[in-house]
């Protein structure tokens, strides 16, 4: 029958003399911690990946946004000088004469003037220009 | 004595091996150094290669690698808006494409040019000389339709692209051109307001700095800097878009109506100056009448006439040389040195107070109040209402006019200059000496500029030029007294407008002909005005027309000027919500009924009905019931 030798259990770095002429032994214990080691190096250099990829997405994402911000100012702006063109006086006669077939009144009868609840003062200029391209 | 073996055999075989052995050592160590020396060498040459681009020339390298990787984008900055006093938008800039090419990687210029000239519609010899040159940049058509560039984007040129730049459009097409102006492509101004103004509207460009990564990504993480492109200031005008579109057609339809050679119309707010209008029509070489680039309110100059009569007697006043009913015998001419001057009508000798010599427009009484006024007095006074020398409104071009010292004037000069001959204004000019009379003898300095926005909103005013006071209040009063009977009676009936009362004068001045002097009756040239304001207790709108030649039977100011006055005085008045006399007397009187417009009368109804449904609890249970 062969025999297994066991050693005791041993705490970290303690040694045992097997008759090798006093050369040290590592314990289990000790390759744990060099295999945890290993573990947290491969486990932090996974997390550094995944935080890369995090922040390269992040910056695709915020240049996609970049874009589609100015596309979306141009648009705006595009937007607004249609609104002006189609509120112009001179387009609307020229659909209500042209489109519409509508001739003017031989005499023209106003409307008054002031009207109660109306605000007598001018109106301002809007503020804050939402077509900024300040930041591009 | 036995012989001994020189050499390798004496020493045996084991020394022969040793020497080998050190030879083989020798040659090692030979190769070695020298080896070593080489090595030391390449290291020599490697660490002054090193030495030479980090310490003696790293400027070079460190811009060559920041060139290969940072990319610097300019941020074009947007110039500013020009709107109106409402904020109505009269003039901006919309994104554009231009097209432009790298002729070095055009693949085959001759195929691409004949493709390129059918969608932009432009000569193909023209563009394949472009894309054919030598240069790395040409452009093939400047601030293109959409449509097009995207057609020939579609056509995946090869060194053919899209750039995107500012393209200024006026979305009123030409209304207040000749104040608005031009700017060229590159957007810079080169006329009227575009260029007075062209400082604070152009703004600062910036740039964004990255580094650039494969495809023309930026790298995350990697340098990243913005300067943020500072945009044009939105300039914030005087004039009201409506208004000015309703002179403009009026005058078009005038000038057309009576076969004149252009018209003008300004309105201003007497108390502050500012212009609310400024249309110019021209008749062009065609016979067309289109609305004007030059903006003749205040480069072209005209003798007044009639209308500077209110100025002369405003002095005859002022001075205490009479009163408004002393009353003088006005014989139907007047010869003054070689000159002969009458009325028209046609009157005999009569006696007429000053007002009444204001009301019928009579040359002779004016004549003969000037005299006894005196040269002096007489240009002193157009001068203090600004005759002769440009306004304070900074605009390019403007014309001073001509009003000589009195020094220089001939034995005709006083008689022709007080009713408006001998001496030439603008017609801004004009209306400004008006705006005087109507704000109580104090002269505004006019505008067109309310003020400029920050892209925060943030308003900041234009400093309001400065004001003088040329007449007392109380002279200004009485003159506008007089004014009012010229419309009420006299010679600007046709100005009335019903529920104000109305100050004004008209005015049919002989135009010098360019052969010089005035011609004769039945080939005399005329310019009709009226200038006049109202309402004329608490002017709030004062207003210039100008017809320059008009042809035929109907040329005085009364008929062809008055009447546009009116109608466009009509339509102000409700644009700039100024009551009418009865207006304002019965504004707060209970359950009274008021005319409004179908849109302002559906809001007041669906917030009579939001108000009552909110009383009876219906709305809070509809809300409820819904959320």
């Amino acid at each position: 029958m062969t025999a297994v030798l066991r050693h005791p259990r041993l705490g970290l770095g303690q040694r045992i003399d097997d008759g090798t002429g006093g050369r040290a032994v590592v314990r289990p214990a000790a390759r744990s911690a060099v295999a945890l080691a290993v573990f947290g190096f491969f486990a932090t250099l996974l997390a550094l990946a995944a935080f890369q990829s995090v922040v390269v997405s992040g910056q695709f994402e915020f240049d996609r946004l970049q874009r589609r911000l100015e596309d979306g100012r141009d648009r705006s702006q595009l937007l607004r000088a249609e609104v002006a063109r189609l509120e112009s006086p001179g387009r609307i006669l020229e659909v209500a004469g042209g489109r519409l077939g509508l001739v003017s009144p031989p005499t023209r009868l106003y409307l008054p003037s002031v009207v109660p609840g109306d605000p007598l003062t001018i109106l301002l200029p809007p503020v804050g220009d939402p077509f900024s391209r300040t930041y591009r | 004595m036995s012989r001994q073996p020189v050499g390798p055999a004496a020493l045996g075989r084991g020394a022969a091996t040793v020497e080998q052995h050190r030879e083989t050592h020798r040659r090692f160590r030979r190769r070695a150094v020298f080896g070593g020396l080489m090595l030391a060498v390449v290291a020599g040459m490697f660490g002054w290669r090193l030495a030479s681009l980090q310490l003696l020339e790293p400027e070079r390298f460190v811009a060559h690698g920041e060139a290969q990787r940072i990319k610097t984008l300019r941020l074009r900055a947007g110039r500013g808006a020009i709107v109106d006093r409402n904020g109505v938008d009269l003039v901006l800039s919309v994104p554009g494409q231009s097209m432009i090419a790298n002729p070095r990687r055009v693949e085959d210029p001759v195929r691409a040019a004949r493709a390129l000239a059918q969608v932009l519609g432009a000569d193909p010899e023209v563009l394949e000389r472009r894309i054919s040159s030598d240069k790395s940049f040409v452009y093939l058509g400047r601030q293109v339709d959409l449509e097009v560039a995207e057609a020939i984007l579609a056509l995946e040129i090869s060194g053919v692209y899209a750039q995107e730049e500012w393209e200024r459009i006026r979305p009123g097409g030409d209304s207040a051109l000749s104040i608005l102006g031009r700017t060229d492509i590159d957007s810079i101004g080169i006329s009227g307001i575009e260029l007075v103004y062209d400082g604070p509207l152009s703004g600062t460009d910036g740039e964004r700095k990255f580094e650039m990564g494969m495809r023309g990504a930026s790298i995350p993480g990697g340098e990243y800097s913005v300067e943020p492109a500072c945009n044009g200031r939105t300039l914030v005008l005087t004039l009201d878009r409506a208004l000015q579109f309703e002179a403009e057609r009026l005058l078009l339809e005038r000038v057309e109506a009576v076969g004149a050679k252009g018209g003008v119309l300004v309105a201003m707010h007497p108390a502050t100056g500012e212009i609310l209008v400024s249309a110019t029509v021209r008749r062009s070489a065609d016979g067309v009448v289109r609305i004007s680039s030059e903006h003749l309110a205040v480069t072209w100059t005209y003798e007044p006439g009639s209308i500077i009569k209110p100025l002369t007697v405003s002095a005859i006043l002022d001075r205490a040389v009479a009163a408004p009913d002393t009353v003088r015998e006005v014989p139907p001419r007047l010869k003054v040195h070689d000159a002969t001057f009458s009325d028209s009508p046609f009157h005999e000798t009569v006696e007429l107070t000053l007002a009444d010599i204001i009301r019928r427009s009579s040359n002779v009484g004016t004549i003969l109040w000037a005299q006894d006024l005196g040269a002096e007095a007489l240009h002193e006074q157009l001068r203090e209402f600004g005759l002769g020398s440009v306004t304070d409104l900074d605009f390019p071009g403007e014309a001073s006019g001509i009003l000589h010292p009195a020094g220089r004037w001939s034995g005709t000069s006083l008689p022709t200059i007080a009713i408006g001959q001998g001496v030439s204004t603008t017609p801004l000019q004009m209306l400004v000496a008006y705006s005087a009379l109507a704000n109580g003898g104090v002269r505004p300095a006019p505008t067109l500029v309310l003020g400029t926005r920050d892209d925060d909103g943030v308003f900041e005013p234009r400093r309001p030029g400065p004001s003088l006071s040329v007449l007392p209040a109380a002279v200004a009063a009485e003159v506008v007294g007089m004014m009012e009977q010229v419309v009420a009676s006299g010679t600007g009936t046709r100005a009335q407008v019903s529920g104000y009362r109305v100050a004004g004068k008209t005015g049919t001045a002989w135009k010098v002909l360019p052969a010089g002097g005035y011609g004769s009756k039945g080939n005399r040239s005329y310019v009709a005005s009226f200038a006049g304001f109202l309402p004329a207790e608490a002017p709030r709108l004062a207003v210039i027309v100008v017809v320059d030649e008009p042809s035929g039977e109907v040329y005085s100011g009364g008929r062809v000027a008055a009447p546009v006055f009116a109608e466009f005085a009509r339509f102000a008045v409700r644009q700039l919500r100024i009551p009418s006399a009865d207006e304002r007397v019965e504004a707060d009187r209970e359950g009274r009924v008021m005319a409004l417009t179908p849109a302002r009368h559906a809001i007041l109804r669906e917030a009579a009905e939001a108000s009552r449904l909110e009383q009876s609890g219906e709305l809070v249970a509809a809300s409820a019931t819904s959320g």
